[in-house]
Order: C-alpha cells, then structure tokens, then sequence
C-alpha cells in the first residue's frame, strides 16, 4: 500500500529551477531514502511533503495527518532553556502519552543519562538524538528524517540505524535524506538518486549496484571498532 | 489542542528566564521608591535662592508634588502594561519562530488560539501579580482596587495580544525587538505625553493604555470625561482587533516558518 507519494513534482524559487518533474512511490513500512548532493533538492522535497511549501505543478500524497508525522528537520526547534525530558514532554503533552513513552524513547535514543540536562548543554550529537526522539515519540505513521545522522559519530549512527529499522518493523514509514551512500546502502530498503532536482535512478541499493556494475567489498573499519569496543550508544 | 503543553512549556521558560522575570519585578519597586522616597524638600533644595520665589511658592509646590504622587505611581503602573509586556509576548514568539518550534508545534496540531493562550496567561498571571503589587502601592481600597486591577488586566491583555501579532509578524527575535521596542514606546509613554498635551491625548484615545490611565486618573480622584465603562470598552475592543489578527497571521505562518 502506498505510503508517501510524488507525481510530476516541479518547485522554483526566484526562477532556480530546484524541482523537475519528480515522481516516486514509497510502500508502507518501507525505509525510503533520497540521495543526493547538497543542492539536490532533498530538503525541499520533505518540507513539500510537511506542506511547509506549496509545489508549483504536479500532486502528492502523505497517508497521514500533519500530527501523525515525524519530523527531523536541519533546524531542531528545541528550547534550550528546557531539559531534554522538559523538551519531549511538551510532545508528550500535546499527543497525550504516558511518561514511560517518554522515558523509553529517551533510553531508545541513549539520553535517559542526560534527561534533566539543558539542551543548551548539549553537544550537537546528543541534541540530534533528541530531535530524533521527538520525531519518534508519538510513534509516528510517516517519519521524515533530513540527514538524521549527519552530525553523529559512526557509533552513534549506527544506533540510530537500529532504531529506524525497529520503528520500519512496528509499522512507520520511514522517508529519509542522506549525501552519505553507505548509509544509504545499509539502512533503506530502496532509494532514488536525486541530481540537480530530477530523479536519476529508483531501486534497492543493491539492485541499482548490480545495475551499474559497482558491487564492491572494501574494507569496513567501523565494524572492526563495535567488535573491539562493544561501543554502542552510550 | 495542546493548550496544556503550551502553558507548561511556557511557564518552565519564564521561570528560566531572569530577564524577563525581572520586569515584572523591578516596575513595581520603581513605582512603590516613587511613593516611599520622593523627598520633595530635597527636590526644591536651593530653590529658596532663586529670586522671586516665595516661601509660599514652594510651599504649594511640594504639596502639589505630593498630591500626584498617586498619579506617578499609575502611571508607572501603565507604562509597565505598554512597554514591558509588548517586547515580551513578543520575543517569546518570535523566539518560537526563529527556532522553528512553531512549525513542530503546529505540525503537532497545536492550534493558534491554544498557542496563544498557553503563552498568554502565563505573561498574564505574571502581569496580575504586577498589577496587584501596583494597587497595593496605589492604596487603593475596596472596589477601587479590584477596579484598578480590572483596568490594569485589561491593559495587560491589550500589550499580550499586540505583543503576539507583533510576534507573529516577525522572523526571529531581533526583529521582533526592532519592531516592538518603538510600538512599546509610543504605547507605553504616550499617555504621559498627553498628560502635557491635548492633541496627543485626543490621538491616543482609541488607544488601550491611554484608557488604562484615564481610569486610573478617575480612581485618584482626577475628573475625567471619559465614563469607566467606555475606557473598558475601548480596551477590549483593541484586545479584539490584535487577537483577530494573531489568528489570522498564525494560520498562514504556522508550517511555513
């Protein structure tokens, strides 16, 4: 069942053409990503979808309420007077959850340790745990995430991998952006390939890969580092 | 939806912000030095010299002085309503704006009528006690001081729903204080200039704070033209047009900031 869709999409602004005709369908419970250089036009395609701007030509569709989306966005939108737990509790509130959601999400996110901490206290890893907890909280239908793990260290993205692909399982359609192919590679079920705002391929990574002649092993370090360290989020 | 959320959120930032919270402090201290430590002996130090001037003269002066000591003490009470409370509202919007909260918020489907109440009793609350601390200093008793209270939240109201509409209009917080400071300014202090001037006052007559003051001056015994029930009118009918505004603006700013 479709999820999330695009339909000859096209998007200028003061006549920079940033949109061209883009169309794609995203399955429900699927792990979407849009990849693409800065300047793609990633960005502009979620705050579309978020209907933060109105398309020139072409329809899409989001099978969800505004307040059934997630959002992770470049700008977090937190109260850096507020704690952490005082942040995701003003969610908490409006969606009308239980404390232990609230609770659980931080531990999913591995702040439960920095809960009564300032978000001006942050580091910039830890405030975008947050905001990923905040898009999460709510166990959101539609999840867009824009570069969800562009300022976290390797350890700590490939938590937050292991919490897109749970919230995938429990239902959630998850949208994201990325410039970073290897996540790309290892975290979505299917991506398109986004180039100076038209769509350049569509498909599993591995498939557009084999497609392409590019299947390579290289050397993964990463993995070496979690087999020494046991290193997870915390 | 999301009134609750808005008004804990709200008050958890006031409390964390002494500079806000401070203003709602230091104008009545001003006001209650006005009354406590004018030295009216001191103020005509020297005066005696002058040539011309009669011990009668000063006489009358320091009692005049003394008798709009309550005057002075209002009108603190109404600048505070005009320019501490505009910038305020204000830059806790924009504030909201320039950070993108507003959009999550709303994407949340908080509405704007339970964003702007969430935010504005919380200002307003602070302000009661204010404007309570303000009768208190004013002595006045019985009806008069829950009437002056009326007209000072009233007054309050008006610069909460001017203060958001300015806020709403704006895209970050530098902007909102560039915009609200000389709005407060003219709102705040305006009623004094037309204490001295006919053609201001009658400029400002449709104008909340200007009101404020007229009802304060009827309470200190001033004789005024303007009946209580019109000065209250007029107050909450500019509460009506700022509010109408803020919703409006609110809506189609909403996602897209």
């Amino acid at each position: 069942m479709i999820s999330v869709s695009m339909k000859n999409i096209s998007k200028s602004f003061g006549g920079n053409k940033v949109l061209d005709g883009v169309t794609f369908e995203v399955n429900e419970g699927e792990i979407y990503g849009l990849l693409g250089p800065s300047g793609a036009g990633k960005t502009t395609i979620i705050n579309i979808l978020s209907k933060r701007f109105a398309q020139d030509s072409g329809d899409f569709f989001v099978k969800a309420q505004n307040n059934e989306m997630g959002l992770m966005l470049e700008h977090d939108g937190l109260w850096g007077s507020l704690s952490c737990l005082d942040n995701l509790i003003v969610f908490e509130d409006i969606h009308k959850l239980p404390r232990e959601r609230t609770i659980e999400v931080l531990e999913n996110v591995g702040l439960s340790g920095a809960k009564k901490k300032a978000v001006d206290n942050l580091s910039k890893g830890m405030r975008q745990r947050l905001v990923l907890a905040r898009a999460i909280l709510h166990r959101p239908k539609v999840l867009f995430l824009d570069e969800p793990t562009s300022a976290l260290d390797p350890l700590t993205a490939r938590g937050i991998y292991e919490l897109i692909r749970k919230l995938r399982d429990l239902g959630s359609t998850v949208f994201l952006t990325t410039h970073n192919m290897e996540e790309a590679t290892n975290l979505c079920d299917r991506v398109v390939l986004l180039h100076c705002g038209k769509i350049i391929e569509e498909g599993a990574p591995h498939e557009i890969c084999e497609r392409h002649g590019a299947v390579k092993t290289l050397p993964d370090l990463e993995s070496v580092f979690v087999k020494l360290t046991g290193g997870g989020l915390e | 939806m999301g009134f609750k959320a808005i008004l804990k959120k709200q008050l958890k930032v006031f409390i964390k912000n002494p500079g806000v919270f401070v203003q709602f402090i230091i104008y009545p201290a001003i006001a209650w030095m006005i009354l406590f430590f004018m030295d009216f002996d001191a103020m005509t130090g020297g005066m005696e010299y002058i040539e011309g001037i009669t011990y009668e003269f000063l006489e009358t002066f320091r009692q005049n002085m003394a008798a709009n000591t309550p005057n002075m003490v209002t009108m603190q009470a109404t600048i505070f309503a005009g320019m501490a409370l505009i910038p305020v509202m204000a830059g806790f919007i924009a504030e909201d704006i320039e950070k993108k909260s507003l959009r999550f918020l709303t994407m949340a489907g908080v509405k704007p009528a339970a964003y702007l109440f969430g935010i504005g009793i919380v200002v307003a609350f602070f302000a009661l006690l204010s404007s309570v601390a303000f009768s208190f200093i004013s002595e006045f008793n019985g009806v008069d001081f829950w009437v002056f209270v009326g007209a000072m939240m009233s007054g309050v109201l008006g610069s909460i729903m001017l203060g958001a509409t300015i806020g709403i209009l704006t895209k970050n917080q530098q902007n909102a204080t560039a915009l609200s400071m000389p709005i407060a300014m003219v709102v705040g202090m305006g009623p004094l200039i037309a204490q001295f001037n006919g053609t201001v006052a009658n400029a400002l007559r449709f104008v909340y704070t200007q009101q404020l003051n007229i009802v304060a001056d009827s309470l200190n015994g001033i004789i005024t033209e303007t009946p209580l029930w019109q000065s209250f009118a007029i107050m909450w009918a500019n509460v009506a047009v700022f509010g109408a505004v803020f919703i409006v603006v609110y809506k189609k700013k909403g996602i897209k900031e």
